[in-house]
């Protein structure tokens, strides 16, 4: 009987203890974490290149939903007329990041913002700025196609026409142009008045590439434009992206790190809400000098 | 043996387990058996509960196009049977020396009586043919009648007599039941007070006399004269009967015709005259002491043609005129300021020709029906408002010398020339519909021209029903317009306000609010709008009208001074939620609308805006208009447009939004130009439901409007629709009577219109859902 009852309490120390080596493996762990989060940030910092003729500069950056923060203390410059790219593994913040360029996460519910994101100079989150005019010089393209029910021509003199311009033949001009720009006046010139709905899924993103690129923007931001397509289509977007960073600056989001190294000239390297690397896209790939960065685009996590 | 125990434990629950799933699987195969078949007949239920409300409305609709049926359903020849002899002295149609003068049969049809030359009265079986009694008429006994006049009533006639005399008589049929239940019935006979016209004998009579006992004939001499009398008798205290006695000679006005009918209105007021050379001379009696030759007409084509018959409709209004050439026509008085008397008569209807001339006229005492006979022995039922030829019977080609129909609509005696009696089953239950009718204008008697008019009852027997369901169907789409016009801007623009400007919480609050809106019972809504909304409205037109205009400019006042107002203000409220400023602006905007209301009123419309309506745009002022339904029925169907509408637009897809504002399109622009088109299959299958609700409403427009079948777009006008006019009337419908199919014919069109919006909607939404379907 004493042997029993010997037995159990000897159990629930067991438990206790138990208990208490998880309490300290947690502190442990969450001691490590913040040790390497600050490692990250370290590193980040040290990692800034310097880029000699900026459009997009950001400083110290974080973003809150509700109290929880979704990018933290991003501080890049992006260069003009090169395509950068953000990669990263989901949920670090890259898609985030990017709408803070044009102030898309304005609409969002409980966002807070801090830091600073000057493009060409200008602080776009004055309070003077126009948040219409800030958008028309940032354009967007989405990671899902988002044609409006409109016909092929209306949907790219959209911008255009919010801008104010009303005369058909500058819009005509306009519209063969952006379609042009985006590669596809060849294959949507006899079909304008069509629906753009009736377009095949690779020709919707490049309707709305034409469509973001018919205001001229400074910037052109790309959310994983191509992970909605199939390989062909992602080649002809890929090829327009390389032929676009001639006239445009171009951050694009994306998850396939192959696309990055085919296209960017300047890659960031996110996790966890913070740009753990920046650097010329060979170096990223090629000769990273971070551990995660090295683990990432060799494929060991993500 | 433990092992083995074991082990036969384990193969039974392998067993148990798989018996156990092989039972669930046949229990989920009898569930989802059992929900298919619950499902499924569901679905087949509501389709055929739905068919059958339409079958059974339809099964109620449909008789009122069912055609006249009759039978013959006695046939004899009376000679033989009744032992009476018809003279043939001459074949003409006009001017002929008549054997039979009258015949006529009790509403049971089963006694009939004919009146002959000998002055006797035979009542005969309708079952066989002979003879029940024979009565003489006393006050003129051994006197031969030369001629006779029937009343439109089919009850009351009058006999001319060779020497000169004219007797009323009254013949009805007394019905009694035995205590086996055995009908009985007794004809009985009521003869006037003779009167002497002149001593001569009286080819043809017209007699009728008034309420007043004033009476009063019109007779045709044997030397061709028109004579007219009138008796008037009035009761004193002292003495017991004055009477007065006219008479005048009214040959000269006749300019050598010669008569062939003569008809006197029970008013004693119009005396029509027919004669062979085609002309209709209308005389005005009212004035006894003077009586006017009013009008002369050429009432035949070709002129000349000879008038063969004249006779009243029911009410002694219309009279029916019939030619030689076999012509039938309706005509009555219509307001004309160049006549005398300030009537006209004029040609309404007119009806399929017989070809032969016409013998006879006799009116039905139920409704608007006539018949006419002529010389070649066929009979045709017509109906007077409807303008249409109902039936057409032929006899033996002789012509006909009497005709009669049976006081209940239901039966047709006829006598031709050789003595050959024929009695006909009528089923004519509804023979004043027709497309024309119910749809199309129709020249009413007393009106002055063709018009759409409902009106179903009237005071008397004689009252035409006027069944057009035109005004009705107009007063259904009015209510809905006006509705429609409250409704839809500020149901559309609340809904584009919720779903694209407002905070998300603020919407979770006014949602639910604006659907209970809809769940107030439309009873409550037409009571409030009735009794208290119409009379308040009324005192403050002018305010009603100057709201929108003050609201909107004090908004935008309001707007630009916000524009204005320091940051730390505006931080106070969230985005989305300033709207709640405007509450308290427009409260102010209604209250300094109402404070403008007499300063307006006074300064526009001289202190009277109702007078100013009448006099500068000549509109009526109702106090239940269409402006009350449409506040009151706009109230009811705004939370049905705008519950769908902010659905449909918040469903907009969030990328397509996204999209249009990353291409630095402002909130309101991406609403306009993106959210409204892509929403738009939607917000039309909203409107659709809307109307189809402001089109059925019932308690709204049966308490906010006056009820007036009028049509007219006037806003200060009331209405009555459809379903309101089913609700007013189905009561004092009788079950199976032409009204109460008429309203079940309202409830099919109401049925349609409803189905066509429903369908119509259905099929823009599928348009429109295939246009922006991909998304």
């Amino acid at each position: 009987m004493e042997v029993i009852l010997n037995l159990a309490s000897v159990q629930g120390n067991i438990l206790k203890y138990n208990q208490i080596l998880k309490k300290s493996d947690q502190l442990i762990k969450q001691n490590l974490e913040d040790k390497k989060q600050d490692s990250i940030r370290k590193e980040g910092r040290s990692h800034q290149l310097e880029i000699s003729d900026p459009i997009v500069e950001i400083e110290n950056l974080t973003l809150e939903y509700d109290g929880k923060p979704a990018i933290i203390d991003i501080l890049i410059d992006i260069p003009k007329n090169h395509a950068t790219a953000v990669i990263g593994p989901s949920g670090c913040g890259k898609s985030t990041l990017l709408r803070c360029l044009n102030r898309l996460n304005d609409l969002i519910d409980g966002v807070t913002i801090e830091g600073s994101v000057k493009i060409s100079g200008e602080d776009i989150y004055d309070s003077n700025i126009d948040v219409t005019e800030l958008r028309k010089r940032v354009g967007m393209v989405f990671q899902k196609s988002n044609p409006f029910p409109k016909s092929i021509y209306e949907n790219v003199a959209y911008g255009p026409r919010l801008s104010g311009i009303k005369n058909s033949t500058d819009l005509d001009e306009i519209v063969e142009n952006s379609l042009n720009g985006a590669a596809l006046w060849e294959e949507v010139k006899d079909r304008l008045g069509e629906s753009a709905l009736s377009l095949s899924g690779g020709q919707q993103q490049r309707l709305c590439i034409a469509r973001a690129i018919a205001v001229e923007p400074e910037v052109l931001l790309m959310d994983e434009p191509c992970s909605d397509l199939d390989p062909i289509a992602t080649g002809k977007i890929e090829d327009l992206i390389t032929e676009l960073k001639q006239n445009y600056t171009i951050v694009i989001v994306t998850h396939n790190m192959q696309q990055a190294a085919r296209v960017s000239d300047y890659t960031a390297f996110m996790y966890l809400g913070r740009i753990i690397e920046y650097d010329i896209t060979e170096n990223i790939f090629l000769r990273p000098t971070n551990k995660q960065t090295e683990d990432y685009v060799s494929g060991k996590f993500g | 043996m433990s092992v083995i125990t074991r082990l036969k434990d384990v193969e039974d629950k392998i067993y148990l387990q798989s018996a156990f799933k092989s039972r669930i699987k046949r229990k989920r195969q009898i569930a989802d058996f059992f929900a298919r078949l619950v499902v499924t007949s569901g679905g087949i239920a509501i389709i055929l509960s739905i068919l059958a409300i339409l079958f059974f409305i339809t099964i109620e609709v449909i008789p009122l196009w069912r055609g006249v049926k009759a039978d013959l359903s006695g046939r004899f020849d009376i000679k033989q049977t009744a032992g009476i002899a018809i003279i043939i002295t001459d074949d003409t149609p006009f001017n002929k020396p008549i054997p039979i003068f009258a015949i006529g049969l009790d509403e049971y049809r089963e006694i009939g009586f004919i009146i002959t030359k000998t002055g006797k009265i035979n009542f005969i079986s309708l079952k066989d043919g002979s003879i029940i009694k024979q009565v003489p008429l006393s006050k003129i006994e051994g006197k031969n009648v030369s001629s006779i006049f029937e009343s439109s009533n089919n009850k009351q006639y009058a006999l001319g007599t060779e020497d000169g005399y004219v007797l009323p008589v009254e013949i009805n049929f007394k019905v009694s039941f035995t205590q086996e239940g055995k009908r009985i019935i007794e004809p009985r006979l009521f003869e006037g007070e003779p009167f002497l016209v002149e001593s001569i004998t009286l080819n043809k009579l017209a007699y009728n006399q008034s309420s007043d006992d004033s009476r009063a004939a019109a007779v045709i001499t044997s030397d061709g004269r028109l004579v007219f009398v009138s008796v008037e008798t009035s009761s004193s205290l002292i003495s017991d009967e004055i009477k007065n006695l006219f008479k005048h000679d009214l040959t000269s006005g006749l300019k050598g015709d010669n008569v062939t009918s003569l008809e006197l209105d029970s008013f004693l007021d119009n005396l029509y005259v027919g004669t062979k050379e085609g002309r209709l001379y209308h005389w005005s009696v009212s004035d006894k002491q003077n009586p006017k030759l009013v009008d002369v007409i050429s009432a035949t084509a070709p002129p000349g043609t000879p008038l063969t018959a004249l006779g009243f409709l029911l009410g002694d209004r219309s009279l029916i005129v019939g030619d030689a050439s076999g012509v039938v026509s309706v005509w009555f008085q219509v307001e004309d300021e160049t006549s005398p008397i300030g009537r006209k008569l004029q040609k309404i209807h007119h009806f399929k020709s017989h070809n032969q001339p016409i013998t006879n006229i006799a009116s039905s005492s139920r409704d608007r029906s006539f018949l006419s006979a002529d010389s070649s022995g066929n009979i045709s039922l017509h109906h007077a408002t409807s303008n249409q030829t109902l039936l057409q019977l032929s006899t033996e080609g002789s012509s006909i010398v009497a005709i009669a129909f049976a006081p209940k609509a239901n039966g047709i005696l006829a006598i031709d020339q050789k003595g050959v009696f024929y009695d006909w089953d009528i089923d004519n239950p509804h023979p004043e519909t027709n497309l024309k009718t119910l749809f199309g204008k129709v020249w009413y008697e007393g009106y002055s021209k063709p018009d759409y008019v409902w009106q179903s009852t009237g005071g008397t027997d004689e009252f035409e029903p006027k069944l057009s369901l035109t005004p009705l169907a107009y007063g259904t789409l009015k209510g809905a317009l006006y509705a429609l016009i409250f409704a839809i801007p500020l149901s559309l623009l609340g809904a584009i306000c919720v779903s694209q400007f407002m905070h998300p919480s603020m919407r979770n609050v006014i949602k639910p609010i604006i659907e209970i809106m809809a769940a107030l019972p439309s009873v409550v809504l037409g009571f409030f709008a009735g009794l208290w909304l119409a009379p308040y409205i009324e005192k403050i037109i002018p305010a009603v009208f100057l709201m929108p205009l003050v609201i909107t400019i004090l908004t935008l006042v309001a707007m630009i001074l916000w524009k204005y107002l320091p940051k730390f203000i505006h931080a106070r409220f969230r985005e989305g939620t300033e709207f709640f400023l405007l509450i308290p602006i427009i409260i102010l905007g209604i209250l300094i609308s109402i404070w403008l209301n007499t300063p307006l009123e006074n300064m526009l419309f001289g202190g009277d805006y109702r007078n100013w309506l009448f006099e500068v745009l000549g509109l009526q002022y109702d106090q239940r208009n269409a402006l009350i339904v449409g506040f009151a029925m706009g109230f009811a169907v705004i939370p049905i447009i705008f519950s769908i509408a902010e659905d449909a637009l918040s469903n907009v897809p969030k990328h397509l939004t996204a999209g249009s504002l990353a291409l630095g399109a402002n909130r309101w622009q991406t609403a306009i130009k993106v959210v409204l088109p892509t929403a738009s299959a939607g917000i039309s299958s909203a409107i659709m439901i809307g109307l189809g609700r402001a089109v059925g409403e019932t308690m709204i427009v049966l308490m906010a409007t006056g009820n007036t079948p009028i049509m007219d777009w006037s806003i200060f006008n009331g209405f009555r629709a459809l379903s309101a006019n089913i609700a007013v009337e189905i009561p004092e419908a009788p079950h199976g009577g032409t009204l109460y199919r008429v309203l079940f014919l309202a409830a099919l069109l109401l049925f349609f219109v409803t189905f066509v919006l429903n369908t119509a909607a259905e099929l823009v939404r599928q348009r429109l859902r295939k246009k922006y379907g991909q998304l």
